[in-house]
């Protein structure tokens, strides 16, 4: 045993207070302190994932009450890959950001790190909770970190990025209340298992009102559609490192929200149609607006909301296929936008309106950083043989087993935007001359920033080449999440290992 | 029907109004400030609601105390009191959040109408 | 190790060799790369045989490569092709942009295509095809020329073939378990009558979008002509013949199978008719070079199109021996032109004029080229349309021999129009410098020529793999009753029998030439070409005597109404169409954070109304 899965929350939550205390000692440890901790969690997170896999799910109480009356925290196949992706990306983002505002601002450095940490709590929090109400606070605690992060750069229109944030934050923090409290009233408990095991107690009409405020309320954070107005907003407006991590960490914590309460929670067996609608209208809308964006971290943006609707497409068939495909998706998205969203920041490093058009020639000037957008951009239109085919192509299965041919055509038809919008800048990047008059002045890439893309380019190359690398991890997952019953029983210690 | 069915609806019924007006408040009002009391109003009517679900008639403290062992039936449920403690705790952080950012909004735009604030957009 | 595998790695080291160590030397970089392309192609003709099968498993998927005689018809294509190019490529691209990107990308593409023939799965079918869209999408901007128009129309039709065809392939993957493509053949009686017509339909899509068919063809002119000359004659030569090979299987294999099936059949090949005629057409009337051999490679592949879909023994046969002659006069063809235009600046044909005296050998192999390429007697181009017309004759065709017809006399007209704008016609003092080709291009042409020549006389050295692959494909051995090494057979028991046609043909040619210069030696006196006079005048040396421009204006005064209804343009004002959709679709967005408040409570009281459907 390495540590417990409440370190994962414990020591991100206590860094974040203790960076201004260690700042005031040694300036230098406020950007030091983060990478540790970030180091430490994805050692953690890794090693605890491997213990799971090959003994069984651990489950941790706190504060020595048993479920289901204290909070649990669940570290299963399917959340420890999740958090391992999670707290990884978390690092990539820290390496990535190491130098941000060197030599330059103190303060707002110490900031930045502050809630980077805060975020990566809060998003591990979400996944591994096993409690609804727990799950709430760590949603706020993300929503708050992330209106900060968002409204970080004084002087822009961030903070009106992230006033929409909080508008929709805390509208769906409300009706996230709101389901909490017809579950509670219903069913007098807040542990998810125990929801779980008497959820067909409840009046089915109180469940699908509970169920409509809950996908209302963790909606805002897995950025469907409606509630995705906030979303290219703030993609836009926080610093580009905050960027991927928001795709890369806080959109994925907000799915897992979301599916762990519909197939958990309310233990719908087979299709969701609502699942399908939404995430169908979220990828239509999503693609088609990013198809004219005229600034590059918006249209990634726009994808990145895209992606997300195919996830939910995904997880909508119900099926172990199905899962499976919307994981890999899931993983491919960590992976590949933060990587697009970092080297896109790298591209646009000296201007701040992030226009498309100033990147025109940049390959000429950055090739390093140029051709790993290309790969990004390759992997996630799904090019052969870079990570985004596999998914996709278990995506595509997955809908054919069903039968679902509309779907299918559907989803290939958009992808031909997509595919259409990302060459459109590629072209933009490498086969235009540049041109001191629209082009930005290149920014020499610091070495902890390539450091940290060429990792993510080393995975993405290595799943596009040997996917089998993660496939079995995926398909535990999968199980894990589909087997309800398998959940209950562990949570509500039916024997197994539990930590006291 | 009895008081505690009449209560049950009154606090029921008020924090519904409550959210209401808070959602009218948020829809329709201009100001950023008048938004932010919108959603307050609310996070306020939530509360009550949450509150209202452990309302027990003659209920007392959920505290095992010698002599009051055969209170434990009417001992309201301590864990909605928990949770709106919480709940308020973080109401008034995001609200504090808000208040910020109009405070920068402000700086920024030399205006506190929503609808003049929209230059990220499409 | 296995062959295949070998082939690609040396395959994927040769590129990134190129790639890497190219920016050390240029020399290094030649080097490398003509030693890949020796090397895997020494491999592959001397150590892969048919009958070894690699197979593995990739996210449980069973995948499988293995050689086919099919294949190995289009391999020869690819392979002969890439070597022939790469050395002409290397000269040919000297002082051009991104050199260690080109040759790289100029492998992978190979090693694309390669993997297509081995692939004996959907799935890494699949891959390579996606591999070889990405390689060639590469190429087509690498000129940085109309990048955002052309290129973009490139990859969307690239796409829209590729998901075409991955969707029908995972319909097959889930509906029967497996991805081999004989299993899909042999199983496919098992599909329902809806999904035997939607997964040809789909596989056609994608195999018609790379081969150019109507109404898929509008990026060829594009693409072909902005990409680099040294790679469209790869492109256009071995490239889109992946397309015909697709076809070929799907239409002979799965097609038949089909209830009522001959409709696709007839679809397509008067498809690949209309796609002939109009692109000679807009061949006839282009002016640039580039443009024009691009059309005409469009109305090219229609025949090779037409030759498959109908599918009797003989239209198999001249559709296979169309591609692989297309492969080679076109390419070389496309090197005339890249020759051309390094050597001249540009590759319009109304500023070029009278490159014969200057550009000999270049001028030789464009004839003998365009001689294949028009049809004409005793060059392989002439065999090919013998057996397509008739294998039409014979299968009833009566009105698309017409079609064909027509598009094959047009054809002459482009053909005169390119021989005479480039090498013909009055000299001008502005071309007056110009050198022949450096030898290292002059030569590649030059061995094209011989081989168009060669495979007129002997058209059984290619004959022979193409009827071992239909007897792949289920076809009866054509030996000895269609051809023989140099003989053709027709269904009527006349042959013909090219060998001392050639050779007399051959001796007469080089008897007028020796005769003539033996008597002219003494008495030739050069002149200009201005050193004429008619009725009395004198013409001015700035006068232009010839007929380059608008040469044909009755000719498309006559077909004016079919060249009216352009299908780029409905393609074109389409797609503007969706974008200013969208452009307004997304103002749904409408940046006022209240708005987005009313979003959320309309989508509420939406979820509300609608719980009983949506859950």
């Amino acid at each position: 045993m390495v540590g417990s899965p409440v370190l994962l929350i414990a020591i991100p939550l206590l860094a974040a207070f203790l960076i201004p205390l260690f700042g005031m000692v040694w300036k230098e440890s406020v950007r030091i302190v983060p990478g540790l901790v970030l180091a430490y969690l994805t050692y953690l997170s890794a090693s605890l994932y491997i213990e799971v896999i090959n003994t069984d799910t651990i489950v941790e109480i706190i504060a020595g009450w048993r479920p289901p009356w204290g909070i649990n925290l669940v570290f299963s196949p399917l959340t420890g890959f999740l958090t391992t992706i999670m707290t990884f990306m978390g690092f990539i983002v820290w390496l990535y950001s190491y130098r941000f505002k060197r030599n330059v601002e103190f303060e707002a450095a110490k900031k930045y790190f502050i809630f980077l940490m805060l975020l990566v709590a809060g998003s591990v929090g979400i996944v591994i909770t096993g409690d609804i109400f727990n799950q709430f606070v760590f949603i706020e605690i993300v929503g708050i970190s992330a209106y900060a992060l968002t409204a970080f750069y004084t002087g822009r229109d961030s903070a009106e990025a992230a006033f929409k944030y909080l508008i929709m934050g805390s509208l769906s923090a409300s009706a996230l209340l709101i389901a909490i409290i017809i579950i509670y009233s219903q069913l007098g408990t807040l542990n998810m298992a125990e929801i779980a095991a008497n959820i067909d107690n409840m009046n089915p009409y109180y469940r699908i009102i509970a169920m409509i405020f809950f996908i209302i309320g963790i909606g805002v954070e897995a950025e469907i559609f409606p509630l995705n107005g906030w979303a290219p907003d703030a993609y836009t407006e926080a610093p580009g490192p905050v960027g991927g991590a928001f795709s890369g960490i806080v959109a994925k914590a907000g799915i897992y929200a979301m599916v762990r309460m519909m197939f958990t929670l309310f233990d719908i067996a087979g299709p969701m149609k609502i699942l399908i609608v939404i995430g169908l209208i979220t990828l239509i809308v999503a693609e088609t607006s990013a198809l004219r964006q005229e600034k590059l971290k918006r249209m990634l943006a726009y994808s990145s909301i895209g992606q997300m609707g195919l996830v939910l497409v995904a997880f909508g068939m119900g099926t172990k296929a199905g899962v499976f495909a919307a994981l890999f998706l899931m993983l491919n998205h960590a992976i590949t936008k933060p990587m697009l969203f970092l080297s896109g920041s790298f591209l646009t490093f000296n201007t701040t309106e992030k226009y498309i058009k100033q990147i025109t020639g940049m390959a000429k000037k950055m090739p390093v950083v140029s051709i790993i957008f290309v790969l990004g951009a390759l992997a996630i239109t799904g090019f052969p043989p870079f990570s985004g085919f596999w998914s996709k192509m278990a995506f595509l299965s997955a809908a054919a087993d069903e039968n679902l041919l509309f779907i299918m055509a559907t989803i290939l038809i958009i992808s031909i935007f997509e595919v259409v919008y990302y060459f459109r800048v590629i072209n933009r990047l490498f086969f235009f001359e540049y041109d001191d008059k629209i082009s930005v002045e290149p920014h020499k890439p610091g070495f902890n920033g390539m450091i940290a893309l060429f990792v993510l380019a080393f995975i993405v190359l290595m799943i596009g080449f040997y996917p089998s690398s993660v496939t079995g991890f995926i398909d535990l997952a999968a199980d894990d999440l589909l087997n309800t019953h398998q959940y209950i029983d562990k949570v509500l210690q039916l024997g197994q290992t539990i930590i006291q | 029907m009895d008081t505690t069915e009449l209560i049950r609806i009154g606090v029921y019924g008020t924090s519904i109004l409550l959210i209401l007006i808070g959602l009218y408040a948020v829809l329709t009002k201009r100001s950023l400030i008048k938004i932010i009391i919108g959603l307050s109003i609310i996070d306020g009517g939530i509360h009550l609601l949450l509150i209202g679900i452990g309302y027990i008639k003659d209920g007392t403290a959920p505290i095992f105390s010698p002599g009051s062992e055969n209170a434990v039936a009417r001992m309201v449920d301590p864990v909605p009191q928990a949770l709106v403690l919480t709940a308020i705790v973080i109401g008034f952080g995001v609200t504090a959040v808000a208040l910020s950012l109009v405070i920068r909004l402000y700086r920024h735009h030399n205006t506190l109408k929503i609808d003049e604030i929209k230059n990220l957009k499409w | 190790m296995e062959t295949i595998l070998t082939i690609f790695i040396i395959f994927i080291a040769g590129a990134t060799g190129t790639y890497f160590l190219g920016k050390l030397s240029g020399i290094l970089r030649s080097v490398i790369f003509i030693t890949t392309l020796l090397v895997t192609s020494w491999l592959f003709f001397t150590a892969v045989s048919p009958d070894v099968i690699i197979e593995f498993e990739i996210m449980g998927i069973l995948m499988s490569w293995g050689l086919t005689p099919l294949a190995y018809v289009f391999a020869i294509i690819v392979f002969g092709l890439a070597i022939i190019i790469g050395i002409y490529a290397i000269k040919a691209m000297e002082g051009q942009r991104s050199l260690n990107f080109f040759f790289a990308n100029f492998l992978l593409s190979v090693m694309a295509m390669f993997g297509i023939l081995i692939s004996n799965d959907l799935i890494s079918f699949f891959i390579f095809w996606e591999i070889m869209s990405w390689s060639s999408y590469f190429m087509v901007v690498l000129n940085h020329k109309d990048v955002q128009r052309s290129g973009i129309t490139y990859i969307i039709f690239c796409v829209i073939g590729a998901y075409a065809m991955m969707m029908a392939i995972m319909i097959i993957y889930s509906y029967s378990g497996s991805v081999m493509i004989g299993d899909f053949i042999s199983n496919f009686h098992a599909f329902s009558l809806g999904m035997k017509w939607l997964l040809p339909i789909l596989l056609l899509i994608g195999f018609a979008s790379k081969a150019a068919l109507m109404p898929l063809h509008v990026w060829a002119p594009g693409a072909y002509s902005n990409s680099p000359m040294s790679y469209t004659a790869l492109f256009s030569g071995a490239l889109s013949k992946m397309g015909v090979y697709g076809m070929v299987i799907v239409m002979i294999m799965i097609v038949q199978q089909i209830p009522d099936g001959y409709w696709i059949k007839e679809v397509i090949a008067w498809l690949g008719g209309i796609t002939s005629a109009i692109g000679t057409l807009w061949a006839i009337k282009q002016d640039d070079a580039k443009r024009m051999l691009a059309y005409s490679s469009v109305a090219q592949l229609g025949y090779i199109i037409v030759g498959v879909a109908i599918g009797t023994p003989l239209a198999m046969m001249s559709g296979l021996f169309l591609a692989v002659m297309h492969g080679i006069f076109k390419s070389t063809l496309f090197m005339v032109v890249g020759a051309i235009e390094r050597q001249t600046g540009t590759s319009n044909f109304t500023e070029v004029t009278g490159l014969i005296r200057k550009m000999p050998w270049t001028f030789l192999a464009a004839l003998m080229s365009i001689i294949a390429l028009a049809g004409i007697p005793p060059l392989g181009g002439f065999i090919g349309k013998w057996m397509l017309y008739e294998s039409l004759m014979g299968s009833n065709h009566y009105l698309l021999i017409i079609v064909i017809f027509f598009s094959s006399t047009a054809a002459f007209l482009y053909c005169y129009k390119f021989l005479f704008g480039f090498f013909l016609g009055q000299e001008e003092k502005e071309w007056s410098h110009v050198k022949e080709a450096p030898a290292m291009m002059v030569v590649p042409m030059i061995i094209m020529a011989i081989l168009t020549f060669v495979l007129g006389v002997f058209p059984g050295l290619i004959l022979k793999p193409i009827n071992d692959g239909m007897q792949f494909l289920g076809y009866v051995s054509t030996d000895n009753r269609f051809w023989e090494m140099s003989t053709i057979f027709n269904d009527w028991g006349n042959q013909v029998v090219m060998e001392p046609i050639v050779y007399t043909i051959f001796a007469i040619f080089l008897f007028f030439l020796i005769f003539l210069t033996l008597k002219g030696y003494k008495n030739t006196r050069y002149v200009t070409t201005k050193d004429i006079s008619s009725s009395g005048e004198i013409p001015r040396e700035d006068e232009n005597l010839t007929f380059i421009t608008g040469f044909m204006q009755p000719f498309f005064r006559a077909v004016a109404p079919v060249m009216k209804r352009q299908i780029d343009k409905y393609y074109t004002s389409f797609g503007k169409g969706l974008e200013a959709l969208f452009d307004f679709t997304r103002r749904i967005y409408t940046g006022n954070g209240q708005t987005y408040a009313l979003y959320f409570v309309i989508f509420v009281i939406l979820l509300l109304m609608f719980r009983d459907s949506l859950f």
